[in-house]
């Protein structure tokens, strides 16, 4: 029996602001899973510090709720040692773009098949509003006493110059085109970063829901052949336009995916390469003793070490 | 009675230049010939150039701890001669080359100002200039043997005999210097020779020029200091020993115990142990391989992008069940302390390889210290009690590593193994049966592979200990927040207090389950009226000296720490006693934090301090030097500054 998207709900009363973005992101996630049909045992949110990573509570699965910033490196660990697990991280971008701004592009370097949902409001929220890493400079929120002083970063940018192979930005508030761009980050294989926009109505008074809705497109709508898909090398013409889109965010935003690159092998693929047989007996399931021993004398193993008297 | 060898020596040269493999070679021809040995590097932070040093003490008996005053001193380049003026003993010897007698200590661009200065004003002092030709006469005036060996032309000599240029066989005086070096020592051609072939394999191009040049520098002792006189085989002859070096030791205990993903971030002197997983990381390990199915068995290494990543991805794959480390040094094991806050938060087992160095900050990135004892101790905020245990050697690093991976698993705890620079870099020789794989077992713990419906992470039980089901098995939560037994957030005051009171619980548990002669022993005369403690790598050094203290008459006992947290308080306390003697705590920092560790458990005041503060290992002759010192002078603190 195919599961519903209820079938993901927890009993954790979710805790968000009335009309934050969070719940239509929440909401597409429940529904990619279940129309994905992802068994909840095999599924790990791996979650930071901020109101979004809260989500871990209220999706049903093995997850982990860790320290600020640091959900990726968790979440490499954990895929690294079970790569049937399907592995989701979550946070804002404080916790992604901020503090774990390093991780966030070293993952792209790995190409490990993680999806990245970043929930993109600008603030920090959980701390009373505060600028975010995607934060214009000059503007000033209300909860900030004078305007903006750092400028933004450009999510889509950085995390095509790291090498992530899939790369898209949804919309909180559109959860059916939303859950269609989580489904197919899940089912890419490979490092998949989805930049979700999504008004905080309590501290981010300027880029609100309306503010938003005046901008947004589909790429695919503007441009029925739109294709992002990499698939040979010839393919890589496409790769200017794909840029210039990523690039685009004033007075029209792009919404869709950008990029999807299928030629990269992930860190999964090199290890098995490297090491046949990791896939097999994988670092998490894989047995390490013979009856609680220690299976070999370090002398039978470590011959280079060996001399003779 | 068979004469006791007890011979050191010293090999001196620039770094990069093939220094440690001449270093190796010397080493492993004492092995061929039946001795034990023990050979440390000491380098500079610098890829070449800079002057850089092995260290060995071979001897008949266990070859337990480096000793100054060397018996021969082989200095490869003016700048050795220099350092090492004060390092031979009277009657040893200097081996050098001849070409650098007129070297000026004030043109070395690579020496440190510091040493210049102290040279210039001691032969000042003597109306010399400081030059090599200087202290080869202060040498010869002291009683030293000095050997300057003409390596120009002999290179040239080896040159023709092989028809090569001299260019590409230009490293080749290393070994020249050291067959020299090991003339004076009586170690003939043949052990040189296997030993070079040991070190650099059978590949002829590398052979030949080191073969002909251990041939030249031989055949010119032979002629210009006279007759060879054969030192004895040693007791350890005819059979298969292993060389390696705490580093090597620790990463073979790390993949035969079961370690099956390792993460890292390249620092000294953690990342040979690293560096050598990788090589090893893909391997056939007997009985596993053929459970498995598999010729080789792989274990995951990746190099991350900081500390922060190397500790948090462990500790993710260790959630999903894994048998997982990091290794690291000061700096880098700061970096991880948030994290290894969390895995005591999230009860995840994970083992932090911990090789100390010279602090604060970077301070001397390649030279040891024990300064992170209590930083390893306290890391993490907010009441993380962990695991800590230190390696007094490299059998115990060894059986430690794989006690360390057991202890994670059973308490689902953080643990820190403490080790530091100087056994990572210091080459020992073991036997078969120094890691005997039967002597600790592989356990898991409460661990449950396929839970029950309902399974809860942090199930409240009275040893504090919930059975631990891997990600992936079931639904679960691992809560970095304080959480409730689901592992949902829960700010609820008497949620809170139960898990805290959990993982108090837990820590008794471990406290408790532990043995108390895993967590320290006591060396010596029970009886003894003085006590040293210690903790690490100063143990055998200590152990040496007792020896020496004991031909003296001065009886000593040593305790020696081996698990600092949790802290075996009562068994300490009942050594030391009522009337606890003088109690000398022996440490490479400066405040102390041994005897501040066994004030704080036990209230009694370790009134008297060793202290090796110069990021130089410590020597037997110190430890020696240091109890004597306490003894008569009644001093409070004796500070130890050997090594160049």
């Amino acid at each position: 029996m195919a599961r519903k998207w209820m079938d993901y709900k927890t009993e954790a009363w979710v805790q968000w602001c009335p009309g934050c973005g969070d719940f239509g992101i929440l909401a597409s996630i429940h529904r990619a899973l279940a129309e994905l049909d992802i068994d909840p045992r095999r599924l790990v949110v791996v979650g930071g510090i901020g109101c979004s990573s809260r989500s871990v509570y209220y999706i049903r699965g093995s997850n982990v709720h860790v320290i600020h910033g640091r959900s990726i490196p968790v979440a490499s660990g954990i895929k690294l040692s079970n790569p049937e697990l399907e592995v989701v991280v979550v946070g804002g971008d404080g916790d992604l773009l901020g503090i774990g701004g390093g991780h966030l592009v070293s993952l792209g370097r790995r190409n490990i098949d993680l999806t990245i949902l970043l929930f993109d409001n600008a603030v920090y929220g959980l701390t009373k509003g505060q600028a975010g890493p995607t934060l214009p400079v000059g503007v000033k929120t209300k909860a900030l006493p004078f305007p903006n002083v750092q400028d933004k970063v450009n999510p889509l940018l950085l995390a095509y110059a790291a090498g992530y192979t899939f790369i898209a930005r949804g919309y909180a508030y559109h959860v059916n085109q939303l859950k269609e761009i989580i489904k197919a980050a899940i089912e890419h294989r490979g490092s998949a970063f989805v930049d979700i926009l999504q008004p905080c109505p309590t501290y981010n008074d300027l880029m609100t829901k309306e503010w938003y809705e005046e901008r947004v497109y589909y790429l695919s709508e503007e441009d029925p052949l739109w294709n992002p898909r990499i698939k040979d090398p010839e393919d890589y013409l496409k790769l200017p336009k794909i840029v210039e889109k990523m690039m685009e965010f004033g007075d029209r935003i792009p919404l869709g995916i950008f990029y999807q690159d299928l030629t990269k092998t992930t860190l999964e693929d090199r290890f098995e390469m490297q090491m046949p047989g990791y896939r097999k007996a994988p670092p998490a399931l894989r047995p390490i003793s013979v009856n609680g021993r220690i299976p070999v004398h370090p002398f039978k193993v470590f011959k280079e070490n060996l001399i003779e008297t | 009675m068979r004469v006791l060898v007890d011979i050191s020596f010293i090999v001196g040269g620039p770094q990069g230049g093939g220094i440690e493999s001449s270093g190796q070679i010397a080493l492993k021809a004492f092995v061929v010939k039946g001795y034990n040995v023990l050979g440390t590097r000491e380098y500079h932070s610098n890829i070449m150039g800079a002057h850089s040093y092995f260290h060995v003490r071979v001897t008949s008996g266990p070859a337990r701890a480096l000793r100054i005053p060397v018996d021969l001193v082989v200095a490869l380049d003016a700048e050795s001669v220099l350092t090492h003026i004060n390092d031979v003993r009277k009657g040893g010897y200097l081996i050098y080359d001849l070409d650098s007698t007129g070297v000026d200590a004030t043109r070395i661009a690579s020496m440190e100002p510091s040493l210049k200065s102290r040279l210039r004003r001691l032969f000042a002092s003597m109306n010399l200039q400081p030059t090599v030709g200087s202290a080869v006469k202060v040498l010869e005036e002291r009683g030293v043997k000095t050997v300057g060996l003409p390596l120009k032309d002999m290179l040239k000599k080896v040159s023709d005999t092989l028809g090569t240029p001299i260019a590409s066989i230009a490293k080749a005086v290393n070994v020249m210097g050291l067959t020299a070096g090991l003339y004076t020592q009586g170690v003939s051609l043949q052990y040189v020779n296997k030993a070079i072939e040991a070190q650099f394999g059978k590949r002829p191009k590398v052979l030949a020029p080191n073969v002909t040049a251990a041939r030249v520098a031989f055949e010119f002792m032979e002629q210009n200091i006279g007759e060879f006189k054969e030192l004895p085989e040693g007791p350890h002859r005819g059979r298969v020993r292993m060389i390696a070096s705490g580093n090597e030791v620790v990463a073979m205990a790390k993949i035969v115990g079961g370690l099956t993903f390792e993460t890292f971030y390249p620092i000294t002197p953690a990342s040979d142990e690293a560096f050598y997983i990788e090589a090893n990381k893909y391997l056939e390990l007997g009985e596993l391989s053929r459970k498995l199915e598999l010729d080789k068995i792989p274990v995951v290494v990746l190099q991350t992008e900081d500390e922060i990543s190397a500790i948090n991805m462990a500790i993710g794959a260790a959630a999903a069940g894994a048998r997982a480390a990091t290794s690291t040094s000061g700096p880098g094991f700061s970096l991880m302390n948030e994290a290894i806050s969390m895995a005591v938060e999230m009860e995840v087992p994970v083992v932090i390889t911990f090789w100390m160095r010279a602090g604060p900050s970077t301070g001397i990135a390649t030279r040891t210290g024990q300064q992170d004892l209590l930083h390893a101790i306290f890391s993490g905020h907010g009441d993380t009690p962990k695991i800590v245990l230190a390696s007094g050697d490299h059998v115990e690093a060894f059986y430690d590593a794989v006690k360390a991976f057991n202890w994670a698993e059973e308490f689902q705890t953080p643990v820190v193994h403490l080790l530091d620079k100087y056994l990572a870099s210091t080459i020992t020789v073991l036997d078969e049966w120094d890691l005997d794989p039967h002597k600790v077992g592989i356990s898991r713990g409460l661990r449950v592979e396929s839970p029950p419906e309902g399974y809860m992470r942090y199930k409240i039980s009275d040893s504090g200990i919930s059975a631990f089901a891997p990600l992936g098995s079931a639904t679960m939560i691992f809560s970095s927040l304080e959480h409730d037994e689901h592992g949902f957030a829960s700010e609820d005051p008497v949620d809170r207090e139960a898990m805290v009171e959990k993982r108090l619980r837990k820590f008794e548990t471990i406290a408790k389950s532990i043995p108390e002669e895993e967590k320290l022993a006591l060396h010596g005369d029970p009886s003894a009226k003085v006590t040293l403690v210690s903790f690490g790598s100063t143990k055998q050094a200590i152990l040496s000296a007792m020896e020496e203290l004991e031909r003296d008459g001065v009886r000593v006992r040593f305790l020696q720490l081996r698990v600092l947290s949790p802290f075996p308080s009562k068994t300490v306390t009942d050594i030391l006693g009522d009337d606890p003697g003088i109690v000398i705590s022996v440490e490479a920092n400066s405040t102390g934090q041994l005897a501040f560790l066994i004030r704080a458990h036990t209230g009694i005041e370790v009134k008297h301090l060793i202290q090796k503060l110069n990021a130089r290992p410590l020597y037997d002759v110190e430890v020696v030097y240091g109890v004597k010192r306490i003894l008569s002078e009644g001093a409070r603190r004796v500070v130890v500054s050997g090594g160049a």
